[in-house]
């Protein structure tokens, strides 16, 4: 009888489960079998009032009527659970094409980030990167590189002076003194540095710049080196192909003094209005090293025994080629700290 | 420098290439060509010869040897001789005499006498006109056009205005003090002894080598003209130029130097124009003192350095062609190149010397890249770089953006910004750029009024150098500042942590903040509301809010804070070691406390008695708020803690925390003033 009856509740139970149709009626069914109050729950209690003999019997017969119940709880509250998390997701929708939220985040000056690039591209191959002082001596600014007073030359530089008798750096080429004076050949160095000129400004020139300077200096270091190294420099700044045009150019600290010119990027040398329409861009002044440098540097010049120094120097703009890099066309903006230039880069 | 294209032609027979082949053969060989036009005169190149050419290119006829150089043109001889009248030696009429030769190491003079003075012919007026120059008569015109074609600046005197006892006596020396001239521009320049002048025996006749004087000009009335061809030191001539401030066209040949044997080629030029085109006689001979006679040099080298110094090789027999189309003389014997240099050619001293006029010529555009051979040396890292760059970069991932400024500030700033021992410049662009900058806070301020025009809010950074009369009198400097037009809460705090940022990227510990009040060295903070940032007992540098006097005076509105820091100092004790600390297996609890406290009480007084009471176990104690408000007592702050409680060896038990916080609470109402609010 006993056994009958619970295979009924069984059955019915197990009906009920089946049929329940959300999470809240599947808690009905389950307070009506297995709650406090529960049927089950009454057919176990009872079993107390029983012999021993029939709380084993029907005792186990109960309690795995139990587990199989709780089973099949488990069972359809993972489907309703489901079901219904499905159906919220149905009613839940955000706009995708809503602006992002704004965050906050810094930007790096378009020169720091050109002057970074620089410095890397050279210490990839093998130039160590120095730095010297703004404040500078006529010394090292001019007779150390062979541009005497009284000479027209020294006319090529405009001069801000202090009057504590020393003056600005009109270039970074000091360092080429300063650093071989200490340091032995062979040498591969490069300089950047913020340098000085007496000029009035506009779009295409500033008072204040920065430079960066090159020196290589060994046994044979040649002009068909420079032109390697200075091709490869270019080509990795500005990841192009680009060609390089060297033309005669007079520089006291050089001998011979060239200027170079790189393939316009624009029209790739066929001539626009960038470049003139020319197909050339001015970049840079170098050459190889005067003796009279090396000399002012304590170092021995060529000799015919082999036992001097020569090499390639050269100084090239940053702001004019972080201006090509990023068709920026008035250099006085990068000195303007106007956050609406600044914050494009 | 101006050039008329047909004036080159008339130094060779075959006709040259058109005005725009020249210019770019000039370009690859010898000098940049600014310009080619087309004017009434006929074309002309506006050439830039470079400073060291000057002595020989600053003429057409230098032009024309150049050009003759890098084309392969053949240069028609020059022929620059003049029938003289053989009965009188012009040094039986005039005298020279050189104070001292090396201010002139050539002074020649000719006599021609009977000339009729009138206007040029039109084809010597052209060419003048061509090359900017104004004609004005046949003499003075003669001159110039004989400048123009040879490079020789001359200069044409009234005979019958000069004066001396039987000679006319001309003298070579300095200006005295005070002297002054009346020139032939109708200016009078007052003098002293860094100008050297040409005199009679009573008065200055000419300002040598840069303008002729009026008292001895040439007029209608001139029957018999001195004409000087001389040779001046070029620095004496820069440096009278730059004193007087007058560039003439003879002065800027002369102070690029210039070759002594020019003076005869260049005033027989001008005498043999004069005997055409305004008549008379040229007098036998010069009238001539020179001590600075110069010859040609050799200069002799090894011809396989010409090769490595240029990477590329050159057949001798080329080489020798260049330097010879040059006006060289050049010959080969056992690999040894031995030059002889023309004297115009004073830019050439040196065996690179002879590199380059070989390279030029040969053309850079043939010698082919190579990649130079050396040794693999890793190169050492810069830590000044390093350390920018790690400091840039925490700053910008903290949402600041870098700006550069000018090392010049104004006056303005001295005042506002109370600084002194600044660097002064001697020749400041304006006003606005008067001094070295010894702070980067002024033109950080600049930058907060620029961009409060369209801006609510920002943060900005910039390192740089600042410079003081001190030595070192460079120092790289850090500063930033934080700007809010409204001004919600101070953005004091809120530097305080993107400074501890930094100096956690750093990896610079013991960082305290110190109040600094009148101390305050950074004029520009609100007295009260500033700090000296402190590692160990080293200031490093100092943050505040920018005091409402200075943001007026800058002409900001708004709210700022900034900071600055030396960043020398901080490069010294940042370290890029970073020590591991084992994390606890143990799990940390946390509790909050609310603490009333007087409102001049110091967060840090709170915060130094909950550690010393809670000691090692306390692992954080974080400041969540502080209120200040009405339903407080009066004169009291509210501050709240969390405070997370770890042991490295054991799971601390509630009781064992409760106990902590209880010990807490008991040494922070050790101060009666102070409460824990339960």
């Amino acid at each position: 009888m006993e056994k009958t009856s619970l295979d009924l509740l069984k059955n019915e139970a197990e009906k009920e489960i089946r049929e329940s149709g959300s999470l809240a009626e599947l808690d009905k069914v389950f307070n009506k079998y297995l709650g406090k109050k529960g049927e089950l729950t009454f057919v176990l209690k009872s079993l107390q009032s029983l012999s021993k003999e029939e709380k084993s019997r029907i005792g186990k017969k109960a309690n795995e009527t139990k587990e199989g119940l709780r089973l099949e709880f488990e069972s359809r509250t993972k489907v309703l659970k489901e079901k219904s998390r499905k159906e919220a997701e149905q009613k839940e929708w955000i706009d995708v094409t809503a602006p992002g939220k704004k965050t906050v985040s810094g930007h790096l000056h378009p020169l720091t980030q050109a002057k970074r690039k620089v410095e890397d591209i050279f210490q990839k191959m093998g130039f160590q990167i120095v730095l010297g002082p703004e404040i500078e001596s006529e010394w090292y600014n001019f007779d150390a590189l062979n541009i005497p007073s009284d000479h027209p030359a020294r006319d090529l530089w405009d001069t801000f002076y202090l009057k504590n008798g020393l003056l600005l750096r009109t270039h970074t080429s000091p360092m080429q003194v300063r650093f071989m004076e200490k340091n032995n050949p062979p040498l591969r160095i490069v300089v950047p540095g913020r340098i000085f000129r007496h000029e009035a400004t506009d779009a295409s020139h500033e008072m204040t710049f920065y430079q960066v300077e090159g020196l290589m200096i060994g046994k044979k270091v040649s002009v068909a080196n420079f032109k390697a190294v200075i091709q490869e420099f270019f080509q990795r700044f500005f990841e192009k192909k680009v060609k390089i045009r060297m033309r005669p150019s007079f520089f006291p600290f050089v001998e011979p003094g060239f200027e170079v010119d790189m393939s316009c990027l624009v029209c790739k040398g066929k001539g626009c209005p960038v470049c003139s329409k020319t197909g050339w861009i001015e970049m840079m002044g170098a050459g190889m090293v005067h003796p009279n440098v090396l000399k002012a540097a304590k170092l021995i010049p060529h000799r015919k025994d082999g036992s001097g120094w020569q090499g390639f120097a050269f100084g090239v703009g940053l702001d004019r080629m972080a201006m090509m890099k990023h068709k920026v066309d008035d250099i006085r903006l990068f000195y303007s700290g106007d956050l609406r230039f600044l914050n494009q880069f | 420098m101006v050039f008329s294209y047909d004036w080159i032609q008339s130094f060779f027979r075959s006709k040259l290439p058109s005005p725009q082949k020249m210019a770019d053969l000039f370009m690859h060989h010898s000098f940049e060509v600014e310009g080619v036009e087309k004017r009434k005169e006929g074309w002309i190149l506006d050439i830039d010869i470079l400073p060291n050419r000057g002595p020989d290119c600053f003429s057409h006829y230098g032009i024309a040897r150049e050009f003759a150089a890098v084309s392969g043109l053949k240069l028609l001889k020059k022929n620059s001789k003049i029938s003289e009248d053989r009965k009188t030696k012009a040094s039986s009429l005039v005298s020279i005499r050189l104070e001292n030769g090396k201010d002139c190491p050539r002074y020649a003079a000719r006599v021609i006498r009977g000339v009729k003075v009138g206007p040029s012919p039109e084809w010597v007026k052209q060419r003048l006109e061509a090359c900017g120059l104004r004609p004005i008569n046949n003499i003075v015109d003669a001159t110039n056009y004989a400048m123009l074609e040879t490079g020789q600046p001359l200069h044409a005197f009234d005979f019958d205005k000069l004066e001396g006892k039987g000679k006319k006596e001309i003298t070579v020396r300095r200006a005295k003090p005070g002297e002054k001239v009346l020139a032939l521009d109708d200016q009078e320049y007052s003098l002293d002894e860094s100008v050297l002048v040409i005199s009679g025996p009573r008065e200055i006749l000419a300002i040598a080598g840069i303008k002729g004087g009026k008292a001895s000009e040439i007029d209608g009335s001139t029957k018999d003209v001195v004409l000087e061809a001389a040779n001046f030191n070029p620095s004496v001539i820069n440096r009278g130029s730059k004193r007087i401030n007058l560039k003439t066209d003879a002065s800027i040949r002369f102070e690029h130097g210039l070759d002594p044997n020019l003076a005869e080629e260049g005033i027989n030029r001008a005498a043999g124009l004069i005997l055409k085109t305004a008549g008379g006689k040229v007098l036998s001979g010069l009238a001539e003192s020179f001590p600075g006679k110069v010859f040609s040099k050799k200069i002799s080298l090894d011809f396989s350095y010409v090769e490595d110094l240029l990477g590329t090789e050159i057949k001798s027999s080329e080489a020798k062609s260049i330097l010879n189309g040059l006006g060289f003389k050049a010959s080969f014997s056992k690999g040894t190149l031995e030059v002889q240099v023309p004297t115009f050619r004073r830019d050439v001293l040196l065996p690179e010397d002879v590199v380059e006029e070989i390279g030029r010529v040969y053309g850079y555009g043939k010698i082919a890249p190579l990649f130079p051979e050396a040794a693999l040396m890793p190169p050492e890292n810069n830590e000044d770089i390093l350390w920018e760059d790690a400091c840039k970069d925490a700053l910008c991932g903290l949402g600041l953006s870098e700006v550069y400024n000018y090392s010049f500030i104004p006056e303005d700033d001295l005042e506002t910004f109370g600084f002194k021992e600044v660097l002064e410049l001697k020749n400041p662009m304006s006003r606005e750029f008067r001094y070295m900058r010894p702070s980067l806070i002024p033109h950080l301020l600049d930058n907060l009024r620029e961009n409060s025009k369209h801006s609510e809010g920002f943060d900005i950074f910039e390192l740089g150098k600042t410079y003081t009369k001190g030595n070192p009198s460079e120092k790289r400097f850090l500063a930033a500042a934080l700007f809010q037009k409204k001004e919600k809460e101070t953005q004091f705090y809120r530097a305080k942590g993107i400074i501890d940022i930094l100096l956690e990227r750093m990896g610079v510990k013991g960082a305290w903040y110190k109040e600094c009040g009148s101390l305050c060295k950074t004029g520009c903070f609100h007295p009260r509301k500033c700090a000296m940032i402190m590692i160990g007992r080293e200031m490093i540098g100092s943050v505040g809010e920018i005091s409402s006097s200075a943001l007026d005076r800058k002409g900001v509105s708004g709210k700022a804070v900034a900071f600055e820091v030396d960043f020398e100092k901080l490069q010294k004790l940042s370290t890029k070691e970073t020590i591991y600390q084992p994390v606890s297996k143990y799990p940390a609890a946390a509790r909050d406390m609310a603490v009333l406290v007087p409102v001049a009480t110091r967060v840090e007084e709170v915060l130094n008695r909950i550690n010393a009471a809670g000691g090692d176990l306390v692992r954080e104690v974080d400041l969540f708020d502080i209120y200040e408000g009405k339903e407080l007592p009066e004169g009291k702050k509210n501050l709240a803690f969390h405070i997370t409680f770890q042991a490295s060896d054991k799971t601390l038990s509630s009781g064992e925390i409760d106990g902590l916080r209880d010990k807490i609470t008991k040494e922070l109402e050790n101060d009666p003033e102070w409460q824990v609010r339960k």
